[in-house]
Parts: C-alpha cells; structure tokens; sequence
C-alpha cells in the first residue's frame, strides 16, 4: 500500500508529500497528533532536499513496514545533490532568539524529535533519510 | 488543499492588545504575512501581540524562524507576544527552536487574553 511520489521542484510540493503521509497513517488508524509530527517532519526533509537536492526531482516513498515486530510508518526522502555529512549538523540546544545569528538549520533536529526512527545517509549524488513513527500499541 | 491558503486578520482590541489571527501553512510566505501584520500593529502603537493559529495544521523551520525574529524585535521594542490554539505538533516545533522560552503559549485565546491582562472585547 506505499505510495512512491517524485517531487518536481515547484513551491509547496513539499505538502504534498505531507499529505501522503496524513493518508496513510489515516488508514494506519494513527493517532492525528502523531500523523502531523511525521507530516512535519517529512516537510522539514523535503525542503532539506529542496535546499541542498541541486535540479534533480525529489523522491519521496511512504509505506508502513515492521521491524522486530513493530509497525511503523515510514516516510522516505531522497534527493540526488551535493550531499552532507549528518554528523556536522547542529543538534537541539539553547534557544536561538536573541544573539545568535543562525536561526536556520533546525531541519534535523525536527525531524529527530518529531520521530521514533532516523536514518540519514548521504554522499554526494545520493542523500536519503528515513524517517519512522510507530503505529499503535507496543510504542 | 484548500485548508493550507494563507489567511491572516488583524485587530486591535479596546485594551490595546494585538491579535493576528492566521490560519494555513506557515512557510516563509506565511512567516512573512505573519511578520507584516506584526509590523503593522507596532506602527499603530500595539506590543502586545497575540497571535491566534486555530486553522494552522503545519508549518516548518523557515516559517518558524520569521516568527523568532518577529519575537526578537518585539522583545526590542520591550512588547510581549504570545501564541495560542497549537496543535501539539506546532506546540512541540515551538518548544524544540526555544520560541516557547520567551512567548506565552496558551491553548485558547480567552487563557491568553487573561494571561496578557487584557479583557479581551469585552
């Protein structure tokens, strides 16, 4: 039942992808709450690769797969740019109101707060992050 | 997906308080339209801000940032803001980019209002 969705670079596609995802953890029976953090954080993925993706298409995959007995929805985020290197992104800290010039790059951190599981991989010409949230009971 | 169109109002309570009302995406367009209505009740003399976001289901970091500066300016100008009706998800981005450290985040508008020493329209 996954949904396979490439993204052309045009403003707002990245609800798109957010949209697939309310979809299928609609039909997962997820709790809204939950289904808006993975709606988000695919959002906050697709600019990442938006921003960072060069002229290629977006691909975005969105399936419910089981890992040691667990269901989860998984949301997918492909692009095909420059790459970087996950480690040297900032994590969550201290507020950056006031004093602090870097109010951008909470891409990440989002994505990692919002969700159970987070891979990132990327090298130049291919990044893809994977990104799961749990269904159900068992959480 | 008609419910992510942007729309944003503006009043002026009789007690001096702003309230922008916004509901749809809150990306950097959204942030923007945010940061002029902001902009346009400080010119009318108005740093108490509420900003309701009953109608807004999802936003991102960018929109987000506009709305750090927008707080930041207003702390200049020695204002106060404060948010009300988040979804949870909104409330977390919030809490997780430190906006929630220096706005007031509230679940309704009336518990803002109390809580910003306006009466509100009444």
């Amino acid at each position: 039942m996954g949904v396979e969705l490439h993204l052309p670079l045009i403003p707002d596609v990245e609800l798109v992808a957010a949209k697939a995802v309310e979809v299928v953890g609609r039909d997962l029976g997820m709790t809204p709450e939950d289904i808006e953090s993975a709606a988000v954080a695919t959002v906050e993925a697709c600019l990442n690769a938006l921003e960072h993706g060069g002229n290629s298409k977006i691909l975005v995959r969105v399936d419910v797969v089981e890992v040691e007995g667990r269901r989860f929805l998984q949301a997918e985020v492909e692009d095909h740019g420059v790459g970087f290197d996950p480690r040297a992104v900032p994590g969550a800290g201290a507020s950056r109101v006031h004093g602090c010039a870097a109010k951008r790059g909470w891409g990440l951190t989002l994505i990692r707060e919002l969700m159970d599981e987070v891979q990132v991989r990327s090298r130049p010409g291919l990044t893809l992050v994977t990104m799961r949230k749990g269904v159900g009971e068992g959480r | 997906m008609e419910q992510e169109q942007l729309q944003v109002s503006t009043e002026i309570l009789p007690d001096g308080v702003g309230v922008i009302s916004a509901s749809g995406y809150i990306n950097n367009e959204g942030g923007q339209a945010v940061a002029d209505a902001v902009e346009r009740l400080l010119e009318e003399g108005s740093t108490t801000l509420l900003v309701d976001l009953s109608g807004t289901r999802i936003i991102n970091s960018i929109g987000i940032s506009i709305l750090l500066e927008i707080l930041e300016k207003l702390l200049d100008a020695s204002g106060r803001l404060a948010f009300c009706n988040l979804t949870p998800t909104i409330a977390k981005t919030f809490e997780i980019m430190g906006l929630a450290q220096y706005a007031g985040i509230y679940p309704d508008r009336e518990t803002a209002l109390g809580a910003l020493g306006s009466h509100g329209g009444a």
